[in-house]
C-alpha cells in the first residue's frame, strides 16, 4: 500500500517551511539581539520536544493500561515520535553554544557572568556554588544526550514492534511493547523532568519548585493530544479516516484532552498557590518578575486561555464530539502551550535594571521562526513516516475493539457536522 | 490508503484487519449468568448470619471500645492526655487523620476515576471500596474533631462552619484548616451520596426478592431506601447520566481533598513541609495506601465468601499494578523533594531532609522508604501477583508504610525546625496509642455491618460487563 | 375490573430486548418503557430517547456553589468581618478558592442527584408494574417492555399483536 502522492509533496512543503524557518532564525542571530534569538530557538525546540514526549507518553499509557479505543490513533503517535531524531540534531547548536559560548543561554555556565546589583559573579554566588555539581556543562551535555537516547530508543522500540506486527501478526510484539512501556514510563518521567529543569528552570537558577516536572508533563500530554486532534481531523478531511474513526472515538480523544486541561490547571494552580501563600522571597521572585510589565497579562492569558476557555468550551458535549469546534479549541490550546513555554523562558531576558524585557517584542518573531523551523522538520518527519506504513495497526490484538468503540449509537463525525473541514 | 475511502462506505483497509489473538481477561469467571450473580450477592444478605461474623463483630467491637474509652477520657480530662508538647503540637492526631482520609481515597478512585476511564474491572470492587471510603472518613474525622479538646465547640454551629454567633466572630478563610473543614465534610457527604445512588438499583432487587419471599418487614425497609426503583430504561437513562456526572465531580473532589490536606502543611514555611509537589504527591500516596487497604479487605472477603468468580486474578493483578504505579510515583516525589531540597540550596530545607534520613527519626524514615518504595516493586513480578497470601502481606506493609510517611512528614519537621533551642522529641502517650488502635475496630464494625446487611457488590454493574449484556451479541440464552 | 395500565411482555436476552425496542420505537409508540436489570448499552438509542437532561441541573448547582463560596468569603472579608491575618489581603480569590471549589462540588452533587430524582419521579413507592408477579425477575435476569394504555397509538389487540410479533413472551395486562 502506498500513500497518496499528496503526502509526499506536502512533506516537501513542510521541509521547505522548516528549513526557511531555521534559516530565518539563523539570520536573526545577526540582525537582532542574539540572546533573545537563542532563547526563542530554545522555546521552539522545547515546544516540539514537549509534543513528541507527549506522544511517547500516550503510547506508553496505551500499552500500560491495555487500552482498546486508542489503538487506531496510536499509529499516528508512532509516526509523530519519529521526530526525536531530528530534534536531537536540531538541539546540537544549543549544545555547541554551551561549550563555545558558555553563559550565552544559561547564565550559570559562565562563572564570570556578573550578577545583578554588583553582587559579584556566578562563580562567587553561594547559591550557584551549592548547585555546581548539577549545574555544569558536562552534566548538562551528558544528561541532554541521555534524554535523547532514551526518547529515540523508546520510540524506535515501539515503532519496530508495532510496524512489524502489521506484517507478522505476532501477539508477542504487544507483550514486548507492554514491557517496554513499563520500563519506559520511569525513564520518560525522569528524563522529561530533568530536561525541563535543565533547559528551562535553570535559566533562573535561583528558583526551585518540586512541581516543575509535573507541570512540563501536563503540557507535553496536552500538546500531543492537540496534535492528535489535528491529525484526526486532517486524516478525516483527506478521506482516510472515513469509515474508520467514529464520533465516539473522537469524543473519547477530546475527553482525554479535557481531563488534561483540568490536570494542567491543578498542577499550575497548586504551584502558584503554594508560593503565593507561603510568600517566601526565594520563591516569589520568580512570579514577581512575571507580574512585571506586560507579563502580568501573559499570566492572565494563561489562567484564562490555558484553563477557562478550553475547560468551559469542552463542558459542552457537542464541542467534544464534533470536529470543527474540537479542532478550533485544540488549535487554541496548541498556541497557548507555546505561550506557557514563553512565560517560563523569556522573562530570563533582562534589561539593564534587571527587569524582564517585555513579552511583546521582536523576540516573538524569532519564536515564530523557530517554531516554524523546528516544527516544519518535525511534521516532515511525521509525514515521511506516515507514508511507510498502514494507516492503522491492522494486526493489533485490540484493533477491532478500537474500530467498533461504542459502535451501537455512533454515527461518523461527518454525520454530526456535514462538511467540517 | 490506496483507494480513496470517501467514495466507499467501507474503507479498503478494513478488509486487511486481522487482529492477533490476545483475548482480554474475563471479568466474571466460569461464564456465570445474570441469575447466578443475583443469587450469589443477594444470598449473602438473605442467608443466616455466619458464626464467624459474630466472632469478628465481637472482636471488632472490643477493639473499637479502646477508641471510645480513649475519647471519653480525653473529653473528661483535656487534650493534655495526648503526647503533644512543644514543638510537636501536631502529632498522631493529624498523622492518623491523614492516614485514614488517604485510605478512603482509593474507594473514590475506583468508583469515579476508573469509571471515567471505562475500566470495567472496577465493577466487582467498587461497592466495598466506596464503603471503605465512608468508614475511613468516619475514622479520620474523629481526630481533628477531638483534637480541639473542648469537643462541644466542634459541633456547635459557628465554630467550624460559618454561622452567625453571638460574639460576631467568623472563621478565618485564609487558614488551610478551615479549607479542610469544607473539603472533608464535602468529601464525606458526596461519598455517601455517590454510594447511595449506586445502591438504589440493588436495593430494588432486594426489595423485590423479599416481597416475593413474603418478608414484608425487610421488603419495606429495603423498599424505602430503593425509592421505588423499577429499572425502567427511562430511569436508567437519567440514572446513568447522574452517575457519570457524580463520577466526573468526584474525581476532582478526591484530588482536591488530599490536595487541601497537603495544603495544611505546604502553605506553611516549615522546612520539609513547604514544597510545591505536595498536592499530587499526597494524592498519589493516598491512592497507594487506599489500594493497599482495598486488597487487605477484599482478599479475606473473597476467600470467606468464595467470590473467586467475581474477584478474579485479573482484578488482583490490576490492583497490584496500581499499587506499583502509585508507589513509584510516591518514590518519584520523595526523590524530587530530596533533590530540590539540595538544589534549592536553602540550609534549613537541606537539613530537614538530611535529618529525616539520618536524624533521631531515621528509623521511621527507613520504614517508610522500605514499605512505600521497595515493597511495591515486588509487584513487577507476575509470580508475586499470583500469590494471594504474599499480595496480602505486601499490602499490610503498604498500610504501615503510608502511616509512617505521614509520621515522618509531620513529626520530623516539627521536632527539628529553625531554632535548635526549641528542638524536641515526641513520643505518643498510651491514650493516643489506644485511641488510634481502636479506630481499626470502629472501621471493622462498620465494615462488618456493611457486608452483612447490604449487597457487597453492585449487581447491576457486574451484569453489565458479562458477555450476555452485549446487545449485539448472540441471542442464545 | 380495574382500569388497565398497559401491556407487559418479557424477553430473555439482551439482543432480543434491544431489537424489540427498536421495533416498538419504529412503530411510533411514545408512552412505553423497557424494564431491565441493568442499563443496557445503547438502549437509549434503540428506544429513541434523547440525551438526559440531568447535566443542566448539575451545571446550575455548580455555578450556584461557586458563586456562594466566592460571594460569601468576599462579603465576610470586605464588609462583615474585615481582619488582617498573616499579612494577606482582606479578600483574594486565591485563598477563597479551596472553599468555593468544595462548595461547587457539593452543590453539583446535590443538584445532580436532586435532578435525577426529579426527572425519574422518585421516590415512587407504588407503580403498576410492581404489582405484576413477573416483576421480581425484572431486577434479576429478565427484560420487559411495557406499553401504556394512554399511548395515542395504543390498541389492545394491535399492540398485543406487535409484542407477539417482536418476540415478547408471557404477555399480560397490568392493572393500574
Amino acid at each position: 500500500m502506498s500513500a497518496p502522492a499528496s503526502t509526499a509533496s506536502l512533506a516537501n512543503k513542510f521541509l521547505g517551511a522548516g528549513l526557511a524557518g531555521l534559516a530565518l532564525t539563523a539570520v536573526g542571530l545577526f540582525v537582532s539581539d542574539p540572546h533573545g534569538v537563542a532563547l526563542s530557538y530554545l522555546i521552539g525546540i522545547s515546544y516540539w520536544c514537549a509534543i513528541a514526549i507527549g506522544m511517547l507518553l500516550l503510547i506508553i499509557i496505551h500499552h500500560l493500561t491495555d487500552s482498546g479505543w486508542s489503538t487506531v490513533i496510536r499509529r499516528q503517535y508512532e509516526h509523530g515520535v519519529s521526530a526525536f531524531t531530528w530534534l536531537a540534531v536540531l538541539f546540537v547548536p544549543l549544545l555547541l553554544s554551551a561549550w563555545l559560548k558558555p553563559g550565552f543561554i544559561w547564565p550559570w555556565m559562565d562563572l564570570a557572568h556578573p550578577l545583578h546589583g554588583g553582587h559579584g559573579t556566578v562563580g562567587q554566588d553561594v547559591l550557584y556554588v551549592k548547585k555546581a555539581g548539577f549545574l555544569n556543562q558536562g552534566m548538562f551535555t551528558g544528561m541532554t544526550i541521555g534524554f535523547f537516547v532514551i526518547w529515540i530508543g523508546l520510540s524506535a522500540l515501539f515503532r519496530k514492534a508495532s510496524f512489524t506486527q502489521d506484517r507478522d501478526g505476532d501477539p508477542k510484539w504487544t507483550s514486548l511493547s507492554r514491557r517496554t512501556a513499563a520500563a519506559g514510563v520511569v525513564l520518560t518521567a525522569l528524563s522529561l523532568t530533568f530536561a525541563s529543569i535543565y533547559w528551562m528552570k535553570s535559566l533562573e537558577y535561583h528558583w526551585f519548585s518540586t512541581m516543575y516536572g509535573v507541570w512540563f508533563f501536563a503540557n507535553c500530554v496536552r500538546g500531543a493530544l492537540a496534535f492528535a486532534v489535528f491529525i484526526t481531523v486532517w486524516l478525516y478531511a483527506r478521506g482516510d479516516y472515513k469509515g474508520i474513526y467514529n464520533t465516539n472515538q473522537f469524543h473519547t480523544l477530546v475527553a482525554l484532552a479535557f481531563a488534561f486541561v483540568v490536570f494542567w490547571a491543578y498542577v499550575t494552580f497548586s504551584q502558584y498557590f503554594l508560593i503565593w501563600n507561603a510568600n517566601v522571597p526565594e520563591e516569589t521572585f520568580w512570579y514577581n518578575i512575571r507580574e512585571h510589565g506586560d507579563w502580568l497579562w501573559v499570566g492572565m492569558l494563561l489562567l484564562f486561555g490555558h484553563f477557562f476557555v478550553p475547560f468551559l468550551a469542552w463542558l459542552v458535549y457537542r464541542w467534544k464530539a464534533e470536529r470543527r469546534p474540537a479542532f478550533i479549541i485544540s488549535a487554541w490550546v496548541a498556541v497557548i502551550i507555546l505561550v506557557d513555554i514563553c512565560y517560563n523562558v523569556l522573562p530570563a531576558l533582562k534589561d539593564a535594571h534587571d527587569e524582564p524585557l517585555p513579552f511583546l517584542s521582536i523576540n516573538l518573531l524569532w519564536v515564530l521562526t523557530s517554531v516554524v523551523g523546528v516544527g516544519g522538520i518535525c511534521v516532515w518527519s511525521y509525514l515521511r513516516s506516515l507514508a511507510t506504513t498502514k494507516l492503522i495497526p491492522i494486526r493489533d490484538p485490540r484493533i477491532v475493539e478500537s474500530l467498533t468503540h461504542h459502535e451501537a449509537a455512533a454515527p461518523e463525525p461527518g454525520q454530526v457536522v456535514e462538511g467540517a473541514h | 490508503m490506496g483507494a480513496h475511502a470517501s467514495d466507499h462506505p467501507v474503507p479498503a483497509i478494513l478488509a486487511e484487519v486481522k487482529p492477533a489473538v490476545m483475548p482480554r481477561p474475563v471479568l466474571v469467571a466460569n461464564n456465570r449468568d445474570f441469575h447466578w450473580i443475583t443469587e450469589k450477592i443477594c444470598g449473602l444478605v438473605e442467608g443466616k448470619t455466619p458464626v464467624w461474623w459474630w466472632w469478628c463483630f465481637g472482636a471488632a467491637a472490643f477493639v473499637a471500645s479502646f477508641t471510645i474509652a480513649g475519647l471519653i477520657y480525653l473529653v473528661a480530662t483535656g487534650v493534655g492526655v495526648w503526647g503533644h508538647a512543644n514543638p510537636v503540637n501536631w502529632a498522631w492526631d493529624i498523622v492518623n487523620f491523614v492516614f485514614w482520609i488517604g485510605i478512603g481515597h482509593a474507594g473514590t478512585l475506583i468508583s469515579a476515576i476508573l469509571c471515567l476511564l471505562r475500566q470495567k474491572w472496577r465493577t466487582s470492587i467498587n461497592r466495598p471500596a466506596e464503603a471503605m471510603t465512608i468508614f475511613a472518613v468516619v475514622c479520620a474525622a474523629i481526630f481533628p474533631v477531638f483534637h480541639v479538646g473542648r469537643i462541644w465547640f466542634a459541633v456547635t454551629p459557628g465554630w467550624l462552619f460559618p454561622f452567625p454567633n453571638s460574639n460576631g466572630i467568623w472563621q478565618n478563610f485564609r487558614s488551610p484548616l478551615e479549607w479542610d473543614v469544607f473539603a472533608v465534610s464535602t468529601y464525606g457527604t458526596v461519598s455517601v451520596l455517590f454510594w447511595y445512588v449506586g445502591l438504589i438499583p440493588d436495593l430494588g432487587t432486594l426489595r423485590d426478592r423479599f416481597t416475593a419471599a413474603g418478608n414484608v418487614l425487610k421488603a419495606r425497609i429495603y423498599g424505602f431506601f430503593a425509592m421505588g426503583w423499577r429499572g425502567s430504561n427511562r430511569q436508567w437513562s437519567n440514572y446513568e447520566m447522574a452517575y457519570l456526572i457524580l463520577a466526573g465531580i468526584s474525581t476532582p473532589l478526591v484530588l482536591s481533598v488530599h490536595t487541601i490536606v497537603s495544603f495544611d502543611f505546604a502553605v506553611s514555611l516549615i522546612p520539609g513541609w513547604h514544597t510545591t509537589i505536595f498536592p499530587p504527591y499526597f494524592v498519589a500516596g493516598a491512592i497507594f495506601s487506599g489500594f493497599g487497604m482495598v486488597l487487605t479487605l477484599m482478599l479475606p472477603l473473597r476467600a470467606v465468601y468464595r467470590l473467586d468468580d467475581l474477584i478474579t486474578q485479573y482484578h488482583i493483578d490490576c490492583m497490584c499494578k496500581i499499587i506499583l504505579a502509585t508507589g513509584t510515583m510516591v518514590g518519584y516525589a520523595y526523590s524530587m523533594e530530596f533533590f530540590i531540597a539540595w538544589y534549592g540550596a536553602n540550609p534549613y530545607e537541606g537539613f530537614a531532609f538530611i535529618n529525616r534520613a539520618f536524624g533521631h527519626y531515621a528509623w521511621a524514615y527507613w520504614i517508610m522508604i522500605s514499605c512505600n518504595v521497595i515493597t511495591p516493586q515486588f509487584f513487577w513480578f507476575k509470580a508475586v501477583r499470583n500469590n494471594t497470601t504474599l499480595v496480602w502481606i505486601l499490602c499490610l506493609f503498604v498500610n504501615v508504610g503510608m502511616w509512617f510517611e505521614r509520621f515522618v512528614i509531620i513529626v520530623t519537621s516539627l521536632a527539628r525546625d529553625f531554632l535548635p533551642s526549641s528542638w524536641g522529641y515526641y513520643s505518643p502517650s498510651i491514650v493516643e496509642i489506644f485511641t488510634f488502635f481502636g479506630t481499626f475496630g470502629v472501621f471493622s464494625v462498620l465494615f462488618l455491618l456493611f457486608i452483612r446487611f447490604l449487597p457487597i457488590m453492585p449487581m447491576s454493574e457486574i451484569k453489565m460487563v458479562i458477555p450476555a449484556a452485549d446487545p449485539h451479541g448472540s441471542t442464545k440464552h | 375490573m380495574n382500569k388497565t395500565y398497559g401491556i407487559i411482555a418479557a424477553f430473555d436476552t439482551t439482543p432480543e430486548i434491544y431489537q424489540a425496542c427498536e421495533k416498538v420505537r419504529d412503530a411510533g409508540y411514545t408512552q412505553w418503557d423497557a424494564l431491565t436489570p441493568f442499563p443496557v448499552h445503547g438502549l437509549d438509542y434503540a428506544m429513541g430517547l434523547r440525551r438526559s437532561k440531568v447535566p443542566r441541573f448539575s451545571l446550575a448547582g455548580g455555578i450556584t456553589g461557586f458563586t456562594v463560596g466566592m460571594g460569601f468569603i468576599a462579603w465576610l472579608g470586605l464588609s462583615e468581618y474585615p481582619l488582617v491575618v498573616g499579612g494577606k489581603p482582606m479578600f483574594s480569590p486565591m485563598f477563597a478558592f479551596p472553599v468555593s471549589y468544595e462548595l461547587t462540588i457539593l452543590f453539583t452533587a446535590f443538584a445532580t442527584i436532586g435532578g435525577m430524582f426529579f426527572l425519574n419521579r422518585l421516590p415512587m413507592h407504588y407503580h403498576p408494574v410492581m404489582k405484576a408477579p413477573q416483576f421480581v425477575r425484572a431486577m434479576d435476569d429478565r427484560f420487559y417492555i411495557v406499553i401504556e394504555t394512554n399511548d395515542p397509538k395504543f390498541n389492545a389487540t394491535a399492540t398485543r399483536d406487535l409484542l407477539v410479533k417482536i418476540g415478547g413472551k408471557d404477555i399480560a395486562e397490568l392493572e393500574a
